[in-house]
């Protein structure tokens, strides 16, 4: 019912635009005309960096080249072969490019792979880099790219520039454009990978323990903004008709970025709110930069005067409202409304050993973290893996779900060698964590948290969510995983919380949701990390009889990192000691009480012969 | 290459590299402490270039009060900009104060173009700087030439005297360390920063005055390039090392003079190589020549 009224009314508005663009001709002149058409360029800019930086994390600089690919490319397809043998003065051109010619369609297109393409290249080694070091990396690139650009004189007519490329950007086609973008982008970020896309940006470590090949997403999501950056650029070109490198400086990249603030890192919404106001407020400030007559008074344009203004307002946006116009949230048309009220177990074959650690060492330079640590894990077991701070516990959950690479020895899950496979091969092979510090997606909802869990186990490729209508599985997987992980949160009794934004869940609700998430994973054995870090005797009495109840109704075996020695004796069948990375101890929590080394370790030389005495 | 050829290069790319040192001492600083890229960091240095070009030769002051003056208000200018731009923003978001720093590198540049106007303006250099020295082996240069290495190595040393020998400097260093446990330890994190922003911005102008000595003219946006390069050269040393920027602005100097040097047909692509030598430390050591390796804690 929501969801027709939402297509009837979104259907309705868009019919309504078409009608006005149609119109726009008449009833604008040919300035308003163009500031339409650069809004339009602008949202379609904005929406590809939104959903590199804002989306999926990644501080990108570089969208300047892309845009100029983009432009060159699409210019250089347009052009008569008459008009580029009268434009390359200085060097002759290519012949093979002098012929070169397509539609603008295909040419729009071909600048879009053009630019994905050149985004691939420089994804791939580049996105290995985090941070502000990705950032200057990617503005290195796009410097790079309109160097090269300056100097193939014979390719792009070097610093020349390209003039008279046909004005084929019209309204219908600028707003047009934007449109698929802006269709494909919402069905993109509504399926569940676009779920994964911002769990990459909120917890990269936790993202890969779900499964998800975090590297591949990135790269994706790059390419695709790459691809819309191309797009854009080629419109720009197509619509002011001139373009020379000098156009695509980090200035232009530094506009756009500008946009997606303002409107809102992360929201679509806020891209095309932001290029609306960026966009006419540069226009209208022109006025300052030229001269005005006000009854007889002459007063002069100032030069600079327009950007001075613009910076000073973007400075007071930034300290004033610096999550922006729409923060994270999307526009929905049920805000003019008033809001209405509002299982699978399958047996599996029975192998004994679950985990087999065999003489797994890590060491970090001449530092030994882990040294000779061996122990098995019978199905259905709970282990506990218990020492002193600094004895290597979170160490040894780190290489056996793939975070660290063990520097000698085997780690083997399930009969397979896992060793130095990757957290999300790990992931896939059956085996999920949680983590000591919680890590959740902590701007996704509840139940996001726990579909993301289950994007590893959907068939779906990430391509069918640009068009989810004519690929159907995109939206009947995404409402399979979304009653599973509906009723993983009952299981959980996390229900009642499933819309909320998990960072706001209390403490005891977010552990229970980190598990919640593992779980969705469908994993076979569960390492979990401290879960009774923080709670009070009361909680730990719950978990105790909750971390029991996982193991029987979700068919598992754990792996339990815990300093609360009452859940940790209770809880477990067997115990493994660790102290200074060594292996000193293992047995029943019986016989691990009464080991004079474990009493050694925690209380320190002297305690166990005072304690016998 | 003939022996005088080579020299002049060489001392070319020593001071070209000094003053990009000079520039990149100041982005370290700020990113070691604050994790803030200061874009408006190259437009703190055209001011330096833009006070001193007023007062020596619009006002007919003498060099020495005008170097003087103009390293004063550049200082200044650099305090405001961090106490407006920077300081409401400390516990923001880092995305938040990047932006900031965009602002205000726009705001600065188009400030300059209204009051100062967009045309470049030629300096008239002191006649004592440019009166070549001629050595027996027919090597001739310039006093400027030997003045702008001089002068960048004994502010770095002294820079480096202060963090390392004097209080502020220890609480500077600590800051870059753990922001809140320096506070707690009862160190004025607000003024350590300010000191931060004012010895880059003093070493700025200083840069930005021997840059409009060596290419004799002033423009709003001359701090563009060498910013984003003087950027280049902190990253190259290791981002948050003081010697490392230093180094790391000797290096690019040293690459895009002999580059041009060697293989003068590629001096096309000058640029070009400055950054594709970024990308690759960045690959095989994202954290620079001298620095830190930050890991994120699982």
């Amino acid at each position: 019912m929501r969801r027709v009224r939402s297509l009837t009314l979104t259907i309705f508005s868009i019919i309504l635009f078409a009608v006005f663009l149609n119109k726009a001709p008449e009833l604008l002149n040919g300035y308003w005309q163009r500031i339409l058409n650069l809004i339009a360029i602008n949202a379609i800019l904005a929406l590809s960096l939104n959903l590199i930086y804002g989306i999926t994390g990644m501080f990108s600089l570089g969208h300047a080249g892309f845009m100029a690919i983009g432009a060159y490319v699409s210019a250089l397809l347009v052009l008569s072969p008459a008009q580029k043998n009268a434009m390359w003065i200085l060097e002759d051109i290519y012949p093979w490019l002098l012929n070169v010619n397509a539609p603008f369609i295909v040419s729009l297109i071909l600048a879009g792979l053009v630019a994905a393409f050149f985004g691939l290249l420089v994804a791939l080694p580049v996105l290995r880099l985090g941070g502000d070091y990705l950032g200057i990396a990617t503005l290195g690139f796009a410097e790079i790219i309109r160097i090269l650009i300056t100097n193939t004189a014979r390719l792009t007519n070097g610093s020349l520039g390209l003039k008279g490329i046909p004005a084929y950007t019209t309204l219908f086609m600028s707003w047009g454009c934007l449109g698929i973008v802006l269709l494909c982008t919402v069905c993109m970020l509504r399926s569940n990978f676009g779920g994964v896309l911002r769990a990459v940006r909120d917890d990269e470590v936790a993202a890969k323990m779900m499964g998800i090949n975090t590297f591949k997403v990135k790269v994706l999501a790059f390419t695709l903004g790459c691809f819309g950056g191309g797009l854009g650029g080629a419109l720009m070109g197509n619509l002011i008709t001139t373009i020379d490198p000098r156009m695509f400086m980090i200035t232009q990249t530094y506009n756009i970025l500008m946009i997606i603030v303002v409107g809102g890192l992360g929201s679509v919404t806020g891209s095309i709110i932001g290029s609306f106001l960026v966009t006419t407020m540069l226009e209208w400030l022109r006025f300052v930069e030229n001269p005005i007559t006000i009854f007889n008074f002459n007063i002069p344009g100032i030069p600079g005067m327009r950007m001075v203004i613009f910076s000073l307002l973007l400075i007071m946006v930034i300290i004033f409202r610096r999550e922006g116009i729409m923060g994270m949230r999307e526009f929905s048309w049920d805000i003019f409304f008033p809001k209405p009220k509002a299982k699978s177990k399958a047996p599996r074959e029975k192998s004994e050993t679950v985990l087999e650690v065999q003489d797994v060492k890590l060491k970090f330079g001449g530092l030994s973290a882990i040294d000779n640590l061996s122990f098995n894990i019978k199905r259905g077991q709970i282990m506990g893996l218990i020492g002193p701070n600094g004895a290597g516990k979170t160490s040894a959950f780190n290489v056996i779900s793939g975070f660290y690479k063990p520097t000698s020895g085997t780690i083997k899950f399930l009969g397979k060698s896992i060793g130095g496979l990757s957290p999300n091969e790990v992931c896939k092979a059956g085996m999920s964590r949680t983590f000591q510090n919680i890590r959740l997606f902590g701007h996704e909802t509840v139940l996001q948290n726990v579909m993301i869990g289950s994007r590893i186990r959907q068939k779906y490729s990430w391509w069918m969510t640009l068009a989810p209508f004519i690929f159907t599985d995109v939206i009947r997987e995404d409402s399979e995983v979304k009653a599973q992980a509906m009723d993983l949160l009952e299981q959980l009794g996390l229900e009642a919380f499933a819309d909320e934004e998990a960072s706001a869940l209390p403490y005891g609700a977010q552990r229970r949701l980190e598990i919640a998430r593992a779980l969705a994973t469908k994993p076979e054995f569960l390492l979990l990390d401290e879960p009774a870090a923080g709670m009070n005797p009361q909680e730990s009495e719950e978990l105790m009889n909750f971390i029991r109840r996982l193991r029987d109704e979700f068919d598992l075996t754990i792996l339990l990192i815990e300093h609360d020695m009452k859940v940790v004796m209770n809880v477990c069948d067997y115990i493994q000691v660790l102290d200074q990375g060594i292996h000193i101890a293992q047995g029943t929590p019986a016989e691990i009480k009464a080991n004079p080394r474990v009493i050694e370790a925690y209380l320190g030389a002297g305690a166990s012969e005072g304690g016998a005495a | 290459m003939e022996l005088n050829i080579f020299v002049q290069h060489f001392i070319n790319a020593l001071s070209l590299g000094s003053l990009y040192g000079l520039v990149a001492v100041g982005y370290t600083m700020v990113y070691g402490i604050l994790r803030l890229i200061n874009f408006a960091h190259g437009d703190i240095f055209m001011l330096g270039a833009y006070f001193v070009y007023f007062a020596t030769i619009v006002y007919k002051l003498p060099w020495a009060v005008g170097v003087v003056l103009a390293i004063i208000g550049t200082t200044i200018c650099g305090l405001l900009v961090d106490r407006i731009a920077y300081k409401p923003l400390r516990e923001a978001p880092r995305i938040s104060a990047l932006i900031s720093a965009i602002g205000v590198s726009f705001f600065i540049e188009n400030f300059a173009v209204v009051v100062f106007t967009g045309m470049p303006r030629p300096v008239v250099q002191p006649p004592i700087l440019m009166k070549p020295i001629e050595f027996s082996n027919g090597v001739r240069l310039i006093p400027l030439g030997i003045l702008v290495p001089v002068v960048a190595f004994l502010l770095v040393g002294a820079l480096l005297w202060l963090l390392y020998r004097t209080k502020p400097g220890l609480a500077m260093r600590a800051i870059s360390f753990d922001i809140e446990t320096t506070r707690m330890m009862g160190v004025s994190v607000n003024k350590i920063i300010a000191l931060a922003f004012g010895l880059g911005s003093a070493l700025a102008a200083v840069a930005g005055i021997m840059w409009a000595l060596r290419y004799p003219r002033v423009e709003p946006f001359m701090g563009m390039t060498p910013g984003i390069k003087a950027f280049i050269a902190a990253v190259f040393g290791g981002i948050g090392s003081v010697p490392g920027a230093m180094i790391g602005g000797l290096l690019l100097g040293f690459v895009e003079i002999m580059s041009v040097a060697f293989f003068p047909t590629l001096s096309g692509y000058k640029d070009a190589f400055a950054f594709l030598l970024l990308i690759l430390i960045l690959l095989f050591r994202p954290t620079g020549l001298l620095g830190e390796k930050l890991e994120d804690k699982i």
